[in-house]
């Protein structure tokens, strides 16, 4: 009895709850991230195809509106032939999407998602520089895998990856940044505690917010940008090679990526665990902040997809128009609105 | 006095405002569309649109209205119908004798209804319906007896019936047959071909089969 107290004690506390083995691997990192991509897809297939006079994934299950597709789609992936092209660079080409997948949930570890000490995965002080910084890592292995897999069309979307990324990371870090300069804080506890009272930073300065939805949706190649992997231009982008599940992982990866920013808007923008208070113990202080944050991440997300059924895919040149010339100088504004709000003490 | 042609104006001259406006008149309607969805997809094998009694479906042998003209071979486009020698016995005549039947090799036809228009004592007929599926090319050669059953209706045992109204508020609306403003002589003709449908299990069998594989 005692033994398999500890043993349950062990087990609960100190590996499924050890911060980091929980916040990368557990509620907002691989399960929750994988739950939420299949939830997120059907809902997307879903919403267009309300908005579009169809009916979407119905035949599997028509009771609960073919919510079960997904899994039937990801058992297809999971269980099709692994396909390596004698032309490709076999090493990174069977890498890239593995280490991109790891690097897109690695923010997770830098984010705290409860304001009690004991359940920090690292300390806090500079936990959202550290957060953005590591969420610009993985689309290199985008790049990456387009140059592994030897491919015309490949390679046109691996330019046109990097063409977006060098757009959208200064629009994305200054954005994120525009809240340090209101809280005057990069420690995203005092962040979130500062909006306790109400008062979110994305009310308080909405162009950072919107520019940092734009940019994410524009990072993860979501609709109105979805350019890198254009269907009809480019057969799959980057990913035209992948057959099987590294190419479910590649389909997955923009879903996680976007998964990880859709944390990071709803800790730093929309008030992370604002409405609760955490209480010391593992459950109301670990488990309940970390639900409604990655609650908050998933209404970002759903109105990410539902973007989808609404616009027409944007031109490279249109979109890095968009980024240079229109979310540049707004993020810009939206930092010195941040810096005016602070020093007029609004916050 | 001529209609004048007037030329609408765009309101939206700013480029900010057209910024806007544009954005969320297209979020608008897509909200719209979201919460109050009006999906037309036919599901098909769940439904199927009902035709009116004039389409051009299969066609219908009556044996004993026909006078072996040959007129619809002779006017068949596509050479699908051929015109069979059968002994048969003539009430008139009260006498056996051979006469020429029309047959139909469905390989062939294009569904035009030029047989169905030249035809002089009006023995042959569509129905209005032409989903059915033939296992194999064999099949689709049909026999003289086979030519005067009318062929089963598989989806009006299966589906829904459909149909697709006008209407001024959300446009093309997909509704069910029963729920109708106003009265159709559709639904007089379609119970008794249901009816002989079921009087002959023969070619039900053919049309299961092939709608399974």
């Amino acid at each position: 009895m005692n033994v398999w107290y500890l043993v349950y004690r062990v087990i609960i506390d100190d590996i499924i709850f050890y911060p980091p083995v929980y916040q990368y691997l557990i509620i907002p990192g691989l399960i929750a991230a994988l739950l939420v991509a299949l939830f997120i897809i059907w809902f997307e297939r879903k919403a267009a195809a309300f908005v579009q006079m169809r009916y979407g994934p119905r035949e599997i299950a028509p009771r609960i509106g073919g919510a079960i597709q997904l899994v039937a789609d990801l058992t297809r992936y999971a269980l099709q032939e692994i396909i390596i092209p004698e032309t490709v660079d076999a090493l990174p080409y069977i890498l890239s999407p593995i280490v991109m997948i790891i690097l897109a949930l690695l923010p997770l570890e830098a984010v705290p998602l409860t304001s009690i000490r004991t359940y920090f995965p690292i300390p806090p002080d500079y936990s959202l520089l550290i957060a953005v910084a590591l969420s610009t890592l993985s689309p290199l292995f985008v790049v990456l895998m387009s140059w592994a897999s030897n491919n015309k069309f490949a390679v046109v979307g691996g330019i046109r990856e990097s063409f977006i990324i060098t757009a959208y990371e200064l629009i994305a870090v200054l954005g994120f940044l525009s809240a340090a300069a209101m809280t005057q804080s990069f420690n995203i506890v005092n962040i979130v505690n500062m909006q306790m009272s109400g008062k979110w930073l994305g009310l308080l300065n909405p162009i950072a917010l919107l520019a940092v939805f734009i940019a994410v949706l524009m990072s993860t190649s979501g609709f109105p940008f979805e350019i890198p992997d254009s269907e009809s231009e480019l057969v799959a982008g980057p990913y035209t090679e992948y057959t099987g599940l590294l190419y479910g992982l590649n389909m997955g990866g923009g879903y996680i990526k976007r998964w990880v920013f859709s944390i990071l808007i709803a800790l730093v923008f929309l008030g992370g665990w604002a409405p609760y208070k955490p209480v010391p113990g593992i459950i109301t202080g670990y488990f309940i902040p970390s639900l409604i944050v990655s609650i908050k991440a998933l209404i970002v997300m759903a109105i990410m997809s539902f973007l989808r059924s609404v616009y027409g895919r944007y031109r490279v040149d249109q979109a890095l128009g968009i980024a240079w010339e229109i979310l540049i100088p707004l993020t810009l504004a939206a930092f010195g609105l941040g810096l005016a709000e602070a020093y007029f003490g609004v916050i | 006095m001529p209609a004048k042609v007037a030329l609408k104006r765009n309101p939206k001259k700013n480029p900010l405002g057209r910024v806007f406006a544009g954005n969320i008149g297209a979020l608008a309607i897509g909200l719209k569309y979201f919460f109050d969805p009006n999906r037309i997809t036919l599901l098909y094998p769940h439904e199927y649109i009902k035709l009116r009694q004039g389409y051009r479906g299969f066609i219908v042998l009556i044996q004993d209205k026909c006078i072996s003209c040959s007129s619809c071979a002779r006017i068949c486009p596509a050479r699908a119908m051929k015109m069979l020698s059968v002994k048969v016995f003539d009430k008139r005549l009260k006498k056996e004798m051979v006469k020429k039947f029309p047959v139909i090799n469905y390989n062939r036809c294009i569904f035009c209804g030029y047989c169905v228009d030249v035809c002089p004592t009006e023995a042959l007929y569509h129905v209005p319906y032409h989903d059915l599926v033939y296992m194999n090319m064999r099949d689709m050669i049909l026999s003289l007896e086979d030519f005067q059953k009318e062929p089963e209706n598989i989806s009006a045992k299966e589906g829904v019936p459909i149909r697709y109204v006008f209407d001024e508020k959300r446009g093309l609306v997909k509704l069910r047959q029963e729920e109708k403003v106003t009265a159709q002589p559709v639904e007089q003709t379609k119970p008794d071909t249901t009816k002989q449908q079921a009087s002959n299990p023969e070619p039900k069998s053919i049309n299961k089969g092939g709608a399974s594989q």
